[in-house]
């Protein structure tokens, strides 16, 4: 069995996941003033205690914005094999999936909003068990692997 | 009871006990608001005759309704099988109608109800397969002759072939001994869930009734010694136990498996005041469980369950293929009711020796987390530190019962949710496999295998934590559609 899947999702994907994890961030920054502020004027507490949920929220967006974006996309892998599909994914939890070609029932492509405007496209694929997806590539490259696992998809299913 | 339409089939109607039937669900979905009076008024500690009127009225008001409804949505209801489909027509207000290719329906199943046996009718069920969530369509109410018709213009579409005249009887397979009922009464473990219900119930009794009838009440059952209340929690284990025997026995009692005598569906028959019969179509059948609950295990019991797919959209993933049987029997069963799934259960490989802790520490971390919690905010929280060997106990305990198998095209996992499961899922059935790390189970080099099957309209995933990685790797490699065509064809020459 091969160490990883060769592919990578196209590098756009990190502008995205920073994007919508800034998106994420706001309601967790605002959270976070208003939990110090309310330490500041309701409680009874040290002062340096007050500044912490801030400084908890700024972490976590901190995360969210800079940290996760390049992790996860150097982890992001797939691999379109003639009988399979090979997918790895995950942070700190890493994941190997195999689909077989044979089960794949349908295929599509889908754009949100944001994918539109940077000329991305997620594939997802779907089994009797449900939905799987290849996030953030690039439109092209994205029309091509559907193409390409509903082909495969036919021929496995002839076999 | 039926009209001519264009195409020459018939419109029908179901029986007219559908009207009661339809009426009495209404009754059932609104008597909350005639009720509410009432309790509004027993809550403010006034009940008087202003609000027994006003119940009545209410109730009244309900039932009448409810029997108008009723006979509008009977004439509204129509079916008919014509053109290689079945059409429903319903809905009094909003007109709805369905079709639903022969080819695509699942199961026919039957139900009989209290209700339904008082007027010698039927329920029938009719499951489509796959779709995700489309429901299911249920004729509350046809007469035996007209389930009779159905079943066979339904089955006639399928079949291509001319219809066989006289279908041979389905053989038995297996009964539920009456014996073996109330073993699997006294051993289903929902004596927690009942034990819960009665204790509900006696404090929902205790603030209804007027407070000094349940003290002079409890004072006269409950003299204040400390061994009586013992005795008062042991009787409501009891209650609680007699319960849960007579809820198993409700629904299991004649449970019959058996098979029809082209080999290609499975009958379940079962319910003492309803009955229901299922049929299973052999082939979407996707994986079978044998569950050894924690009250079974030590008297070597088991019950079977199946995963199928496009089925059980109501009834949760999962079927009951047998409830109570002796797990040296059940490769028995197996072998005669799903020969493609037969397999020994024994003989699985077991996970390697430097998990052990995994599953320790896993099932111990939690704890720890709330007793260090608990020790933050009261100095007693310190006893909480005492379940923590506990817990890890219970870890080591799962992880010897932990193991995988691969027997031919089966794919065998074990693991301990409280219950000792097995799955055995033929390799054609995985929808994906594959395997998770996280950086602790990176560094003793181990990983959880993942598996998906298709069930009900969507999928289940079964684990194994913590099996070496390589194992992972060569499970995963084993279970490809590549070897396992190799090993076809290795086996043809």
């Amino acid at each position: 069995m091969k160490a990883e899947p060769e592919q990578r999702l196209d590098p756009r994907a990190k502008l995205l996941w920073r994007l919508t994890g800034t998106l994420q961030a706001v309601p967790i920054l605002a959270g976070g003033l208003l939990g110090s502020y309310a330490l500041a004027t309701q409680a009874d507490v040290l002062p340096y205690l007050t500044v912490l949920p801030v400084l908890g929220a700024l972490a976590v967006a901190v995360l969210l914005v800079f940290v996760l974006p390049p992790l996860l996309w150097r982890r992001w892998r797939y691999e379109i094999r003639p009988l399979e599909v090979d997918l790895q994914r995950g942070f700190v939890r890493v994941t190997r999936t195999l689909v077989p070609m044979a089960r794949v029932q349908h295929v599509d492509t889908r754009r949100g909003p944001l994918q539109r405007r940077l000329g991305l496209s997620t594939v997802v694929f779907y089994t009797a068990a449900g939905p799987n997806e290849i996030p953030q590539l690039a439109q092209k490259t994205a029309a091509e692997v559907r193409d390409r696992i509903a082909e495969l998809t036919r021929t496995a299913d002839e076999l | 009871m039926s009209f001519s339409t264009p195409d020459g089939s018939e419109e029908r109607r179901i029986h007219p006990a559908g009207m009661l039937l339809a009426a009495l669900g209404t009754v059932r979905r609104w008597i909350g608001l005639a009720a509410f009076p009432g309790i509004a008024a027993l809550f403010n500690g006034q009940f008087g005759m202003q609000t027994l009127f006003l119940v009545l009225l209410a109730a009244a008001l309900l039932a009448l309704l409810s029997a108008v409804w009723g006979v509008l949505s009977w004439r509204a209801t129509t079916y008919r099988v014509a053109g290689g489909a079945f059409h429903l027509k319903r809905g009094v207000i909003q007109k709805s109608e369905r079709s639903l290719p022969l080819d695509r329906i699942q199961s026919v199943d039957t139900v009989r109800g209290v209700v339904q046996r008082l007027f010698g009718v039927i329920e029938v069920r009719i499951e489509a397969a796959g779709g995700g969530g489309e429901p299911e369509i249920s004729l509350p109410a046809l007469s035996r002759s007209a389930v009779q018709t159905l079943r066979e213009e339904l089955t006639s579409g399928r079949r291509a072939s001319p219809k066989i005249p006289e279908e041979p009887a389905p053989t038995v397979l297996r009964r539920l001994s009456v014996r073996d009922l109330f073993l699997a009464g006294l051993t289903s473990g929902q004596i927690g869930i009942a034990a819960s219900v009665v204790f509900g119930a006696w404090q929902t009794v205790n603030e209804l009734l007027p407070s000094n009838l349940v003290e002079r009440v409890s004072e006269s059952i409950l003299p204040r010694a400390f061994s009586t209340a013992l005795l008062f929690v042991f009787a409501v284990v009891l209650f609680a136990w007699a319960f849960a025997v007579l809820g198993t026995v409700l629904a299991h009692a004649g449970f019959t498996l058996s098979r029809s005598a082209d080999g290609k569906y499975l009958y379940i028959m079962r319910g003492l005041l309803e009955r229901h019969e299922a049929t299973i179509p052999l082939a979407r059948i996707q994986a079978i469980k044998a569950v050894e609950g924690i009250l079974r295990q030590p008297f070597g019991l088991a019950m079977l369950r199946v995963e199928s797919a496009g089925y059980g959209t109501e009834e949760g993933v999962s079927t009951i293929l047998f409830p109570l049987l002796p797990r040296k029997e059940v490769e028995e069963l197996l072998r005669l009711a799903v020969p493609r799934f037969a397999t020994s259960l024994d003989n699985l490989e077991p996970l390697p020796l430097r998990a052990r802790r995994r599953y320790a520490f896993r099932a111990a971390l939690p704890v720890l987390l709330i007793s260090a919690l608990a020790v933050f905010f009261f100095f007693w929280g310190l006893f909480a530190f005492l379940f923590v060997l506990p817990a890890a106990l219970y870890g080591l305990f799962r992880y010897h019962v932990a193991g995988y198998g691969l027997d031919g095209d089966q794919l065998i996992l074990r693991f301990r949710r409280l219950a000792r499961m097995t799955v055995i899922v033929p390799r054609r059935r995985l929808q994906s496999r594959g395997y998770s790390v996280s950086p602790f189970q990176k560094r003793l080099g181990l990983a959880t295998f993942e598996i998906e099957v298709a069930s009900g309209s969507g999928g289940a995933a079964f684990r194994l934590a913590d099996v070496g990685a390589e194992t992972a790797e060569g499970l995963i490699e084993d279970l490809s559609d590549r070897s396992g065509r190799l090993s076809a064809q290795g086996s043809s020459t």
